[in-house]
């Protein structure tokens, strides 16, 4: 009861100083929250309201560790760059955030992880405690640690595979942009071929030909989304292509190598990166879902997808235990998008596709 | 009118042409292997003479081409041969599940497309408000969650926590239509929540695009309230975007569905070709993968054709 | 002003001011602007581009384009306040009481839909009349503007129809309801000097007519001085001088309006062909050509280019001039005929060409923002062609690109380091230049390099070239469409229609009676100053002789 009592005090604390200092965003939620509070209280008790002032807390504390993390930046940052973050978007500064903890976490997992990525300390299914933040897997591992090692593992592997397509379908975009003719033809039509199997389909079919070897999935996943790449450089390139300064170096007799490397890349790096964030998703989601289908990266290797499969028993008992690894891919997937809306937004020659 | 069908027509054809060079890819990929599939049947320890004799009771001694044109030639009438694991044909064990992923691929679009386009509509038209960020952050964050993450929140708070929904979607004979779609609500919800996302999103942006239009200022020069703008003039403009990327969305259902099977234990063709997969049972890998890219490019087809019939400019040429 | 009594005021805008947003801040673009404007009154806006007369001409409706936010002022209509009204009462008054023509008819008319369904929407809307009703009176409307086909003509989609029928279209779908006051936004900018007139004229009849107040917004004076009674003049944002129309022409009171009449008065000495019957310097021998699969473009064109000399090659659009231009540089192989260079046949790709003779033919581009690579800097793009063509590096490429800024009047330590997009559309197109001088070419293709710049800028680039012409001993070939640019600057003019050269000659001569019809069409369909010159060529050739009707 005291519970409750506090929380309204809070609420309507908080919203009459916002309204007293001229606040009028801050007011408006905070008061629209006490409202629907109220109503939230009434139908489902008190289990219902902690629950929303849990949630409420949390978005709290995440816009405040985002703005922090902008000012932060902001400040480190050189004057060029520190204009543009200043326009960055809350929902941005978190993406940004998530992203530097996630690669904290891989980079340092051995020293940030309390046991081995392989090591079996105990039983199967340990509940958690002091020593087991996560409690132990189906086989008695620490899911924490294998949660910290799968950072640098999945998403180590789906930054070289995007990296690859990337390499890949920029290349083939630029020169067809270029080249144009038959040479231009023969990539889109490979591209269509490419595009028309559905992409999942596509991975399942060759893993089960090519086995599962992780270099054999980074050239599988590299393959099936350079066309997407591929596509969007070829659109990019082509509307500078048609530039007259274009004309102006094709005239003087330049190569097509100085084309792409003085004149287009210049011009179409925005785009291009953004490009990288939107395909990096994919490629991590895809690569999760494999995992998740038990072809993608092998056991005893730590990588969510196949924890989530591992664990997945869990649920049925009313544990959330398999969620952790599912979440961490949602939020790292769920931060790069944040960015790249932003990016997206920036630069706004390039709509979302 | 003529160019018109003739553009129809060109895009059918070129459509054909792009499944037949799937097929090809399909086939020969598997053809890549070393070993052949009375090798895998029998496996390591068979001995020459079995495997030369499966080879032949196979028709695997037969040159590539042509076990490629019969391939072909049967998969037209739907006869994918025999699958190599347990002998029995593929088309008898795709068929029922085949219509169950359809199943589940109409039920989850029915709902999702009028919602999404809706929805579209609704935050191009207010856009930049506190609504339409929400919106945004929300959608962003069902697209970037795999399918396996929505499908095991809804599984533990639907099913485990609160049982409203069965977290196994099981299908019996004998059910009624009413029972069918209680049982694989949780499945459908789960790419419901996925496609709608994203079909939104491109909903508002197709039409958003569309508003910096001198004709669109034109229209708000003639006095026509927000809605009306939206609905008179941008929308029949936005057709074309909207079909394909309703069509782009229903190809994905087709694919996003193997994940959500295996969440759900649902029997469709998903399912069967991970199954498949995992024993390398390649007879009906191959017929999976024909039949999911068979529908995934008539889609793109449809969408194609969808969009040269909603441009003003084909429809009532000069 | 005396024509129309106090009492009679419909528009009175105070001390309007606008800002647009840009880098993140609000800056003013209109500082403090009055405008009167009484019933059945014509008043022209005209400045450059940059001066505010679109942003005014829509916050005359009470409307703020995206980007933009009326800051403070007055706008009352008809005795009602619009900067307090609601957005549903300023709504209201748009299209029904004030209506809008917009610069491009073809973008403006939504491609979904007929154009008399578009007419009768603000009609039906504000149930001024029945949808049949509105398509009865869409017919006279249509007819009165002279269309073909009224009673068809408006069951067709906007793609369907030429670009100067779709601009009287739009004059007849904002004359639906029957204005109080109509804002015609550069109506005929986009168009043909052969069509513009007849879209004059019929918008000059239907405002006449129905005694509709309107204000007419242009960057052409000799287009205002046809339409307007009144001619108000803007400069960045602010109101120069404001006259009755005959006032304004005859007597000009500010030094920057007396400068807008001056321009057109820069004339050089015309040059003769070398009589020493030494051969041209590009030769075009009976081209033929097409684009792949398309029909051909240019049927037997053969012109002369002499050194030293400037060729104008003129036509409106679809005539093949710049076409020529492509085939010429080598981008666009001719199907037929051949190129010379001194006698010498160029190849016809440019692929196949050699750097001694890609470097001899230069080009200077209409838009300077699609011509200078915006992320590479002014000294590597002036430096590059030195670089390619003459090897130079270090310190001399640096004097070299120094001389070239000198040649084009840029100061070199200013400009050395700078980005094109920080440059004003003068200064890019200087650069433009200087980067066709560092080929050290003989000859030089300028198309339509004046277009796109204001007036006084164009005058700065015209008397550039003519003095590089000088000093260089270069040969231009000056594709235009704007015969005044033809009369300042050309020895000899080819006129270009529908692919084909109709006639071509020394330009005292091309200005002289007798001419080839077309000739003559279209150099008496270049408006002049005259007020009255609209009248009197309306009445010389009668109506049905002009525009479309003309051509064909």
């Amino acid at each position: 009861m005291s519970f409750v009592l506090g929380y309204y005090v809070a609420l309507i604390a908080g919203s009459t100083f916002a309204a007293y200092t001229g606040r009028r965003t801050v007011f408006l939620m905070l008061f629209s929250l006490t409202l629907a509070s109220f109503i939230v209280g009434i139908i489902g008790g008190e289990g219902a309201l902690r629950f929303i002032a849990t949630a409420a807390g949390l978005l709290a504390l995440a816009a405040a560790v985002s703005y922090c993390f902008r000012e932060f930046l902001v400040a480190v940052t050189k004057p060029s760059l520190s204009k543009e973050l200043k326009t960055a978007p809350l929902t941005a500064a978190f993406g940004m955030f998530v992203i530097f903890t996630y690669a904290i976490a891989g980079i340092f997992a051995p020293w940030i992880a309390p046991y081995g990525e392989s090591e079996v300390i105990t039983q199967a299914f340990a509940p958690r405690d002091e020593n087991l933040l996560l409690g132990a897997d189906q086989l008695g591992r620490d899911i924490f640690s294998r949660i910290i090692f799968g950072a640098r593992n999945s998403v180590g592997l789906a930054l070289l595979a995007t990296t690859l397509a990337f390499l890949i379908g920029a290349f083939a975009g630029l020169m067809a942009a270029v080249k144009g003719g038959w040479f231009d033809n023969l990539m889109g039509r490979t591209a269509d071929v490419i595009m028309s199997v559905p992409s999942l389909i596509f991975a399942l079919l060759m893993l089960s030909i090519f086995g599962t070897a992780l270099w054999v999935i980074v050239i599988i996943v590299a393959v099936i989304y350079s066309p997407r790449v591929f596509r969007l450089t070829r659109a990019v390139a082509g509307n500078i292509v048609v530039m007259d300064y274009i004309e102006a170096a094709k005239l003087r007799g330049e190569g097509d190598w100085h084309l792409i490397r003085k004149e287009i890349l210049p011009n179409s790096t925005a785009p291009l990166i953004a490009e990288f964030g939107l395909e990096f998703c994919f490629v991590f989601l895809l690569i999760a879902g494999l995992s998740f289908l038990g072809l993608g990266i092998q056991p005893p290797t730590a990588d969510w997808g196949s924890m989530v499969r591992e664990n997945a028993t869990l649920i049925s008992f009313g544990d959330i235990t398999p969620l952790i690894p599912a979440g961490a891919i949602a939020l790292l997937t769920v931060a790069v998008n944040f960015v790249v809306d932003w990016m997206l937004f920036r630069s706004s020659g390039l709509k979302e596709v | 009118m003529g160019d018109l069908l003739g553009l129809v027509l060109k895009r059918l054809g070129l459509g054909l042409v792009t499944l037949l060079v799937v097929s090809i890819l399909i086939f020969f990929a598997v053809e890549l292997l070393p070993g052949d599939t009375a090798q895998q049947i029998l496996g390591q320890g068979a001995t020459e003479e079995t495997v030369r004799a499966l080879r032949e009771q196979l028709g695997l001694d037969r040159p590539m081409v042509v076990r490629y044109l019969d391939w072909l030639s049967g998969a037209i009438f739907f006869d994918f041969g025999v699958s190599a694991i347990s002998g029995d044909p593929v088309t008898a064990s795709i068929g029922p599940r085949f219509a169950n992923t359809l199943f589940l691929a109409c039920y989850a679009a029915v709902i999702a497309v009028p919602i999404a386009i809706f929805l579209g509509v609704l935050v191009a038209l207010f856009r930049n408000t506190v609504f339409d960020r929400v919106a945004n952050v929300l959608t962003l964050t069902s697209i970037s969650s795999p399918e396996f993450f929505l499908g095991y929140i809804l599984i533990l708070y639907l099913a485990v926590k609160t049982s409203l929904f069965p977290a196994i979607s099981s299908l019996s004979e004998g059910m009624t239509f009413g029972e069918l779609l209680h049982r694989t609500f949780l499945p459908a919800l789960t790419l419901v929540l996925v496609v709608t996302a994203h079909m939104m999103r491109m909903t508002r942006a197709a039409i958003i695009n569309l508003l910096s239009s001198p004709y669109i200022e034109m229209a708000r020069l003639k006095g026509m309230p927000p809605f009306k703008v939206i609905v008179r003039h941008a929308l029949p403009n936005a057709w074309a975007p909207i079909i394909n990327v309703v069509a782009l969305n229903l190809a994905y259902l087709i694919t996003g569905v193997v994940l959500v099977e295996v969440v759900f234990v649902y029997p469709g063709v998903g399912q069967l070709l991970v199954d498949a997969v995992s024993k390398r049972d390649f007879p009906v890998v191959q017929a999976c993968c024909l039949i999911f890219a068979a529908t995934f490019i008539l889609l793109n087809l449809a969408a194609d054709v969808g969009t040269i019939l909603t441009n003003p400019r084909l429809r009532h040429p000069k | 002003m005396s024509k129309f009594k106090e009492k009679d005021v419909l528009l009175k805008i105070r001390d309007l001011r606008i800002d647009g947003f840009s880098d993140e801040t609000w800056v003013p673009i209109i500082k403090g602007v009055d405008l009167t404007l009484h019933r059945g009154e014509v008043m022209g806006l005209i400045g450059e581009s940059g001066a505010g007369k679109s942003t005014i001409g829509a916050a005359a409706m009470g409307y703020a384009r995206d980007g933009t936010r009326i800051s403070s002022g007055s706008i009352e209509f008809d005795g009602m306040e619009l900067s307090t009204a609601t957005e549903g009462e300023r709504r209201a008054l748009r299209g029904s009481r004030i209506a809008y023509v917009a610069q491009s008819a073809a973008a403006s008319f939504n491609p979904a839909h007929k154009l008399i369904d578009q007419h009768t929407e603000a009609p039906v809307h504000y149930r001024i009349k029945k949808r049949m009703e509105s398509q009865e009176d869409a017919m006279t409307l249509y007819e009165r503007l002279r269309l073909p086909n009224p009673s068809e003509i408006g069951f067709r989609y906007p793609h369907q129809v030429s670009g100067g029928q779709l601009q009287r279209a739009m004059t007849a779908m904002a004359m639906s309801c029957r204005p109080d006051l109509i804002i015609f936004d550069e109506p005929t900018t986009a168009l043909d000097v052969t069509t513009q007139i007849e879209v004059l004229a019929a918008i000059r009849d239907i405002v006449d007519q129905f005694q509709t107040a309107a204000i007419y917004i242009t960057h052409d004076l000799a287009v205002v001085a046809q339409m307007a009674d009144t001619i108000k003049v803007l400069l960045k944002g602010e109101e120069v001088e404001e006259q009755t129309t005959e006032k304004m022409l005859d007597d000009p009171q500010e030094d920057y309006t007396k400068s807008l009449w001056a321009v057109r008065s820069f004339q050089r000495p015309q040059k003769k062909r070398p009589s020493d019957g030494s051969p041209p310097l590009i030769s075009v021998k009976n081209i033929d050509a097409a684009y792949t699969g398309g029909v051909k473009v240019l049927d037997d064109v053969s012109f002369d280019i002499y050194p030293g000399m400037t060729v104008a090659v003129v036509g409106e659009s679809g005539s093949g001039k710049s076409t020529t231009a492509r085939v010429i540089t080598g981008l666009l192989p001719p199907s037929a005929g051949e190129i010379q260079f001194k006698g010498q046949t160029l190849p016809k790709f440019y692929k196949d060409r050699n750097r001694d003779q890609l470097r001899q033919a230069q080009m200077i581009y209409q838009m300077a923002d699609t011509a200078l690579n915006p992320k590479v800097k002014i000294c590597d793009i002036i430096g590059r062609p030195a670089e390619f063509y003459s090897g130079l590096t270090g310190p001399a490429l640096k004097q070299r690109v120094d001389e070239l800024l000198d040649l084009i009047e840029l100061e070199p330590a200013k400009y050395y380091n700078r980005y094109p997009p920080e440059l004003s559309g003068g200064q890019k197109q200087r650069i433009g230049i200087a980067r066709a001088l560092a080929a050290e070419p003989e000859f030089i293709i300028c198309d339509e390099v004046t277009s796109a710049l204001d007036q006084l800028v164009a005058e700065g680039i015209l008397k550039l070239l003519d003095r590089l012409q000088q000093d260089l001993g270069l040969a231009y070939m000056f594709i235009t469409h704007d015969l005044a640019t033809v009369r300042s600057i050309a020895d000899e003019v080819v006129v270009m229609q529908n692919g084909k050269v109709v006639e071509q000659g020394p330009k005292d001569e091309m200005f002289q009676p007798p001419h080839h019809p077309y000739t003559d069409l279209l150099l008496s369909s270049v408006p002049e100053m005259d007020p009255n010159w609209l009248t009197t060529l309306l009445e010389e050739r009668g109506v049905d002789n002009i525009g479309e009707a003309a051509t064909s």
